[in-house]
């Protein structure tokens, strides 16, 4: 494998305003049936997943990465309460959900799959993390079919939700799904490389090889446009809604507006002044 | 050649707090397991549990820092890393529970003041992994690896995979699980704990203790003192059940034959098998007909969460750590009594101090999720 190849890409965003939305039927719609005994943060994983995969069958050997900010907010927060502010034990199948894998499983078993399966974070670059690992397995042949996502959901009240994330008061704030379908072989837009730096001289050294011709600057969480010597860029978070895995967009956003040949350099910065950085090719 | 070769390692379970302390404490044989008082509502649930030795359950919101600390110490402080070394460490956190024994604490305390919402800190899943990275100085990439109890196992078949390729030299996976409430009375309602300790592939197998742990290991792209090294490992998605393996064994014997096969072995060339052996009824039954499947003749097997119990998360790296010290000591740990003789499922664990030479060894993980793990670590 040289470089791997995007087989599919598929999103759902909702802001968030009042009343949650119902996933139910939108799981139905996507999936074509309902799935029983799952809540939100599954539903919005297998949301993104089936719309990524659109109707197609990955390779049963498919393995899935899946990154999330906070995990499954609802089922941790209903146990919590359950547990010490009401005084009973939680319900096994919350308890066993409250293992943000097991979203991982829920979308390798509505799709078939039973490849490697992992669930990752990290506090500023979960996303990366999640492209990064599975770039390495593709790229070691230990892995030919990647499925990678990312969900966060939102829970009611908002103003407290909103306190969660750390957002000012009245911030726009999302549920959303992103997933990636990625394959070793392939004639579409490319997902070449992802890497980490410890600082902005390592990074900088990486990004003085991209012909700024042919280079668009995506701007990750922490990253302004003036800061690195290309002189166009992308804004894929501007008016969207504050919800933590945003970077996931990223690909998809950039390739439905790309000229083929062109390639975004998207960068992210966190609070320890470390970059994390990838490439998409259309 | 370039793969996770072991360094310093540090390991605090009910063993002891350090790592030659649970080594000292294995050839007595398992210990007996205790019991924590759980308050819910107005009463108080009894858990079997065996909690970090020397480490009360009190101060919690302070309890896994004190716990986790000197044990990456060690780990880092045997690795004799440079500072540019350490300052390019890559961190594994492998963990399922993360920090939640803290933002229970936190809201447990705040609810004695207001009707105060839950998880109001603590709740990013990688923020942990973040505060170890700054406390300890490690300016790499770090990863928080959260599928259940393949936690560790599955950090440090990422960090091997990076080490090979030559992107970190060095990476510190840490494995983590500290007593907390969820976690407690969450397998209380699954019925799966057992109060006279674990028995695991036993005629008298009742469920599982819960267990603390916190490990901690340098691996770095050069050989380290004992010549360890992660040989390959597999990891597979079981999709049969959220909380149980096949119990036919196939989706086991899969991921223990990948793990095989990617360490260019044969099932004859295992010397020793480390089952995952959580004494339940269903994952044993399906870990013991996965070993069937894999083995003509079965090596000899040990099962480490009689002595720690089950560590979840933890339990990927600390029993990793308690094994190849065994063995590095030159011999298998015993578990007097324990499966003693083959029942309905045709295996039995290893009953004395048994000598061992060096090799290649397997070692199983399963966890809920449908989160299937092997690795095949050697000396050689």
């Amino acid at each position: 494998m040289t470089e791997a190849r995007i087989a599919g890409m598929g999103d759902y965003l909702s802001e968030e305003g009042g009343d949650l939305t119902d996933l139910k039927p939108i799981v139905k719609a996507t999936l074509g049936a309902p799935v029983r005994r799952i809540g939100r943060f599954i539903s919005l994983a297998l949301i993104g997943a089936g719309r990524c995969l659109d109707g197609r069958t990955p390779p049963p050997d498919t393995a899935v990465y899946f990154t999330t900010g906070s995990g499954d907010f609802e089922v941790t927060v209903e146990v919590l309460e359950h547990l010490f502010r009401d005084g009973f034990p939680p319900k096994p199948l919350s308890f066993i959900n409250t293992v943000s894998n097991a979203a991982c499983f829920y979308v390798a078993k509505a799709f078939g799959l039973s490849g490697r399966s992992t669930c990752l974070g990290n506090r500023a670059f979960g996303f990366e993390t999640a492209l990064q690992l599975a770039l390495l397995d593709l790229k070691q042949g230990t892995v030919k079919s990647a499925l990678i996502g990312s969900a966060d959901i939102v829970l009611d009240p908002l103003p407290i939700h909103r306190q969660r994330l750390s957002q000012p008061p009245d911030t726009p704030i999302g549920e959303a799904a992103h997933w990636l379908w990625l394959t070793a072989e392939g004639e579409s837009g490319a997902l070449p490389a992802c890497r980490f730096f410890a600082s902005r001289d390592d990074l900088m050294v990486w990004t003085a090889t991209f012909d700024p011709a042919t280079t668009v600057l995506g701007l990750g969480e922490g990253v302004a446009g003036d800061t690195f010597d290309l002189p166009r860029t992308f804004d894929y978070r501007t008016g969207r809604p504050y919800y933590d895995s945003r970077t996931a967009a990223a690909p998809s956003a950039f390739l439905e507006q790309a000229t083929p040949g062109e390639t975004m350099l998207h960068v992210s910065t966190d609070g320890a002044g470390r970059y994390a950085a990838f490439t998409v090719r259309a | 050649m370039r793969r996770a070769w072991f360094h310093g390692a540090g390991l605090h379970t009910t063993l002891g707090a350090t790592l030659s302390e649970n080594l000292d404490a294995l050839p007595a044989g398992p210990p007996p397991p205790g019991v924590t008082a759980v308050p819910l509502g107005e009463t108080v649930e009894p858990v079997p549990s065996m909690l970090l030795n020397g480490l009360p359950l009190t101060d919690v919101e302070t309890r896994l820092w004190r716990a986790l600390e000197p044990v990456i110490d060690a780990a880092l402080t045997a690795s004799d890393l440079t500072p540019l070394q350490r300052e390019r460490t890559a961190l594994f956190l492998g963990t399922s529970s993360l920090d939640i024994s803290v933002t229970e604490a936190i809201y447990a305390r705040a609810l004695t003041i207001d009707a105060a919402h839950p998880l109001m800190t603590n709740a990013a899943m990688g923020g942990l992994a973040e505060t170890i990275a700054r406390r300890f100085g490690l300016r790499g990439p770090d990863y928080t690896i959260n599928t259940a109890c393949t936690s560790s196992a599955n950090a440090l078949i990422y960090a091997d995979a990076m080490i090979r390729e030559g992107l970190i030299d060095h990476a510190l996976i840490v494995g983590l699980e500290i007593f907390n409430v969820i976690t407690a009375l969450g397998f209380q309602s699954l019925a799966l704990l057992a109060p006279n300790g674990m028995r695991p592939f036993d005629a008298a197998r009742a469920g599982l203790v819960l267990g603390e742990g916190v490990s901690a290991l340098v691996v770095g792209a050069t050989p380290g003192p004992s010549g360890f090294h992660l040989l390959a490992g597999a990891n597979l998605c079981d999709t049969h059940g959220v909380s149980a393996a096949n119990p036919d064994g196939s989706t086991v014997a899969a991921v223990m034959q990948q793990a095989l096969d990617a360490a260019s072995l044969a099932a004859s060339d295992i010397l020793a098998v480390k089952a995952h052996g959580t004494a339940s009824l269903l994952n044993d039954e399906a870990e013991a007909a996965g070993m069937h499947r894999v083995f003509s003749a079965i090596p000899p097997m040990l099962a480490m969460k009689p002595f720690i119990g089950h560590t979840f998360g933890a339990c990927g790296l600390g029993e990793l750590l308690l094994v190849c010290g065994a063995i590095e000591r030159g011999h298998l740990p015993p578990m007097p009594g324990i499966s003693a003789e083959p029942g309905e499922l045709g295996l039995t664990l290893n009953q004395t101090w048994a000598p061992v030479g060096k090799g290649a060894f397997l070692l199983n993980y399963f966890g809920f999720g449908g989160n299937n793990t092997s690795l095949v670590v050697a000396n050689d």
